[in-house]
């Protein structure tokens, strides 16, 4: 293809606008007439909702409305479940999702009680504090053990126990492979996450227009279709009246897939009572409480080895914490479950969890969804068995490799997608032979360390082996028109939180049909512009949509052919297409723009040819029968204090097999800001929760957020191995870069300090004093 | 938080029972209060105004409850602080012994939990805030103890 832009580094066609101020978020959002909302919110865990008196709030000067559960009559209604649980035979799934507003009871600090519309945020926030909340406490379910323990108090009364969900799923006989083990290596895991700190908070601003009955609403969501036609549903509206735009956001990171929020259910439905635009936007300390998190799962695990370091089996339970409610079924805990199988061929697996109701927010995926706490459960227990085994930590890893003729390599377990799990295509010896190479393991064990060891230095090395399944469905579309002007548009129904879609889904296009990247003008998220779709989340954004671009424009490039050869008198696949022209091939003529080509196909007058449609455009939708596996190898070199437990990170490596790469400039943008969440994860952030299930640490004064200086340069080198089953042979990459950096933190440090320590890390996230702590425990071991 | 500890008043322990049951001194001795009152016998109800790290000049409703009482030498307390910043609730119990030249010996110890904005962001000064607000309210107290002995003598 001339000019073609695949697989270059073409920078971002966002980026002038994200750069300069001029792109627009949902904050920008300011209309005449514009009211503001903030929300009354529990300040208690756990509790019996007594009284809501919002008496005096209402007669505050500049308040317009004060709504209570009671206020919103048959809306009032707990959310839809957003994800159904996979067909795994024999789970249980408890289904309790959230009211717009808390009734009778609160389950989290934070749920939303009441909601004040007011002139100003101002006068809006000062009537919070007029509102008396009259709640009873109840003890709160904080602790994961304890909340499964018998007589511990229940976050849903009407269920048994705090047990959201129970699922468990078997491969081969595990039993069996065990008893014919030479060894086995159990221990006890602890995996937390925090929030997604996306730079934007969540934000929603609506505008109902009585006399045209319909409804504008800009929302941060990463799903703005689903949004779209769920609000239509709920407010007895044709999805046609109401337009959803998700403008520029600010990270979505997951929570912001979440269906539906309160506020999100809310704001629309007080518009078209007040008839007048209203706007919220959350601030950072709502966003600890308001926006869903991720949390805790704890691990009882073992794996079954023979004695040349062969994984015959892996057993693994675990609890996961759910928060109050479980709107998003069992996404999370069944990536865990598929995610600990790595790249790995293990033939008999038997995992199992129970999935707990807690009284703290509500857990949904955050970047990672899951994928990390079972990496760092195997490739934790790959370590210990090296170690016992005194097999070198690369050479046990290699061993266990599933081989490339091994594809498509079904798991026999149920993915999250509701699809088995099947890998469809990977090149695994190689990615982490090349790690090793890079970060010069083998040189850096033999000499580098114990030079430096004798010098007083602890310095270690990790490598960590992850894959990522990506690109599910059920799928995405696109509309490819070009304009007369010559510029291409493309309008898909993803929403975008910073990707680069306006770069990657154009590189797609323009190579198909021949013009310049920047000269594509891609428009995503907003309903009105495309409206059939299923949101941003699961890397799958250029997989799928992308894929659905290829498609869209693949169809108007024919379009293109067929007309320019009637204009020219020669057959289609004598053109071709280049420079935003269609040419005869070969010839030095200047051919046809492909922007006169478009008037062409839109006549005013004359007859446009029966079976053709007008213009030069087309739209195509892509739906796979199930994702794209993405893999790759993080190692990293680290420096340990043993006085002051400080880490120093001196050297850390993705490579990483996306397949097909459209941009290596943007792979590496991806898996930048990924190991950047990874680093905190293992060993910044922490949501400290008190006994009464009270966030201690809502700031980013006390949550603590890597910084610049805490993240190292990142060293990425790419591998390709194309997926079958997308035209492009793309992968998913949005979550390459956290999954198994806390195994591979772990594994660093725990090498640098020594087996001489006695420091075993099986728990994430780290952080200096609990480092320390463990280097104590060791020293007194 | 579990606050507790001992303070020694130079003042016979009548003196420090009255004082502490006496809500225009409590008022003036308790650092941010603006008004306390007693709403019935052994019920006393104001008004707080408290800054607590980045929460600055919060307001507080108030209801403390007694109970337990043996004059001149032990009571409970039931605390209720609701304000826009969150809330206090908690229990405490205070013991007054014959102290050295005859002075009083307090041991205290309560159990309060804390909700809301104060917990979420105030929590790693909420511990600091109010042991200093307790020594101030202590050496005020003592203050008055030693002027109600001084003016009493």
């Amino acid at each position: 293809m001339p000019n073609a832009s695949f697989g270059k580094r073409v920078r971002r066609n966002e980026d002038a606008r994200l750069l300069t101020g001029r792109a627009m978020f949902v904050d920008d959002v300011n209309l005449p007439g514009m009211l503001h909302v903030a929300f009354v919110r529990s300040m208690v865990a756990h509790g019996t909702l007594k009284s809501v008196d919002v008496s005096a709030a209402r007669e505050r000067p500049g308040v317009v409305a004060v709504y209570t559960a009671g206020d919103l009559g048959d809306y009032c209604k707990p959310g839809p479940v957003l994800v159904n649980p996979p067909p795994v035979p024999g789970h249980v799934f408890h289904a309790c999702t959230q009211l717009p507003l808390a009734k009778e009871k609160v389950r989290y600090v934070g749920e939303p009680i009441a909601m004040i519309v007011a002139e100003s945020r101002y006068i809006a926030e000062d009537a919070l504090a007029d509102v008396l909340v009259d709640i009873d406490p109840i003890d709160a379910v904080n602790d994961l053990e304890a909340a499964m323990a018998p007589g511990a108090p229940l976050v849903h009364p009407h269920l048994s126990s705090n047990a959201a969900a129970h699922v468990v799923q078997r491969k081969g006989d595990y039993a069996k492979a065990r008893a014919a083990a030479d060894v086995v290596v159990k221990r006890r895991f602890l995996y937390d996450r925090g929030v997604s700190a996306a730079i934007e908070n969540r934000a929603v601003a609506v505008d109902w227009n009585p006399r045209t009955e319909d409804m504008t609403i800009w929302d941060t969501t990463q799903a703005p279709i689903p949004i779209r036609n769920g609000l239509a549903r709920m407010l007895g509206l044709l999805e046609s009246q109401v337009r959803v735009v998700a403008p520029f956001v600010g990270g979505g990171f997951g929570p912001k897939i979440m269906m539906f929020y309160p506020e999100e259910l809310l704001l629309p439905w007080a518009a078209m009572r007040i008839k007048r635009p209203l706007k919220w936007t959350e601030d950072r300390q709502e966003n600890f409480f308001a926006t869903t998190q991720e949390r805790g799962q704890v691990h009882e695990a073992e794996m079954a080895l023979s004695k040349d370091g062969r994984i015959l089996g892996v057993r693994d339970w675990f609890l996961c914490d759910t928060g109050a409610y479980d709107p998003y079924g069992l996404t999370i805990p069944i990536n865990t479950q598929c995610t600990l199988l790595g790249p790995y061929d293990i033939p008999n697996y038997d995992t199992e969890f129970t999935s707990v109701f807690t009284n703290k927010p509500i857990v949904t995926p955050v970047r990672g969804a899951g994928r990390q706490h079972g990496v760092f459960v195997s490739e934790r227990l790959l370590d210990l068995a090296a170690r016992e085994l005194n097999i070198d930590r690369v050479e046990i890893r290699k061993r266990n490799l599933l081989g490339p003729d091994r594809f498509p390599h079904n798991h026999e377990i149920m993915f999250q997608d509701s699809a088995p799990l099947v890998y469809d295509s990977g090149n695994y010896l190689p990615t982490l032979e090349q790690a090793a190479e890079i970060i010069g393991y083998d040189a850096f064990v033999r000499d580098e360390q114990p030079r430096l060891r004798a010098q007083g230095k602890r310095v270690g090395v990790g490598i960590a082996c992850y894959v990522e399944g990506t690109g599910i469905g059920p799928y995405e579309g696109a509309r490819v028109t070009v304009e007369p002007s010559g510029t291409v548009r493309v309008a898909t129904g993803v929403g975008t939180q910073g990707q680069g879609h306006f770069t990657v889904l154009a590189q797609i296009v323009s190579d198909v049909l021949g013009v310049a990247v920047e000269d594509v003008r891609v428009v995503t998220g907003d309903t009105r512009e495309f409206h059939w779709g299923t949101g941003t989340f699961a890397s799958r954004g250029a997989v799928v949509a992308g894929s659905a671009c290829h498609a869209a424009a693949t169809l108007v490039r024919g379009k293109i052919l067929d007309l320019a050869g009637a204009v020219l008198g020669v057959a289609p696949e004598d053109l071709e297409l280049g420079g935003g022209r269609v040419r005869i091939a070969g010839s030095n003529a200047d051919g046809i723009a492909l922007g006169d080509l478009a008037g062409k196909a839109n006549p005013l007058r004359g007859a446009v040819r029966p079976g053709t449609e007008p213009g030069l455009e087309s739209t195509a939708y892509f739906g796979p029968d199930r994702g794209s596996t993405a893999s790759g190898v993080h190692a990293m070199i680290v420096e340990v204090d043993p006085e002051t437990a400080a880490v120093e990170i001196k050297r850390y490596l993705v490579v990483h097999d996306c397949g097909t790469i459209i941009n290596p400039l943007l792979v590496e943008g991806q898996i930048h800001g990924g190991v950047a969440h990874g680093i905190g994860n293992a060993f910044y952030e922490a949501l400290v929760y008190d006994e009464q299930a009270q966030l201690m640490n809502a700031s980013f004064m006390d949550y603590l957020l890597p910084t610049a200086t805490d993240v190292p340069t990142i060293e990425t080198a790419h591998r390709e191995t194309p997926s079958p089953f997308n035209v492009l042979g793309l992968k998913g990459v949005g979550e390459a870069g956290c999954i198994p950096t806390g195994a591979v933190f772990a594994q660093a440090v725990e090498d640098a300090l020594g087996v001489e320590s006695g420091v075993e890390i099986t728990e994430i996230p780290l952080s200096p004093n609990r480092l320390f702590q463990l280097i104590e425990e060791g020293r007194s071991r | 938080m579990n606050l507790s500890g001992t303070f020694t008043f130079a003042g016979p322990r009548s003196a420090v029972w009255s004082l502490l049951h006496d809500p225009t001194v409590l008022a003036k001795v308790l650092p941010g209060t603006k008004s306390l009152v007693q709403a019935e016998p052994g019920k006393f109800q104001g008004t707080m105004k408290v800054s607590i790290g980045p929460l600055t000049a919060a307001e507080f409703a108030v209801t403390v409850v007694l109970s337990d009482e043996s004059e001149p030498s032990h009571f409970a307390m039931q605390i209720d602080g609701k304000g826009g910043v969150g809330f206090v609730r908690g229990t405490a119990v205070v013991d007054l012994a014959d102290g050295p030249d005859a002075g009083t010996v307090m041991t205290y110890s309560s159990d309060v939990q804390i909700g809301g904005r104060i917990a979420a962001v105030g929590q790693r000064m909420l511990e600091s805030v109010s042991r200093m607000m307790m020594k101030q309210a202590f050496d005020a107290l003592n203050a008055e103890v030693q002027a109600r002995m001084q003016s009493g003598a």
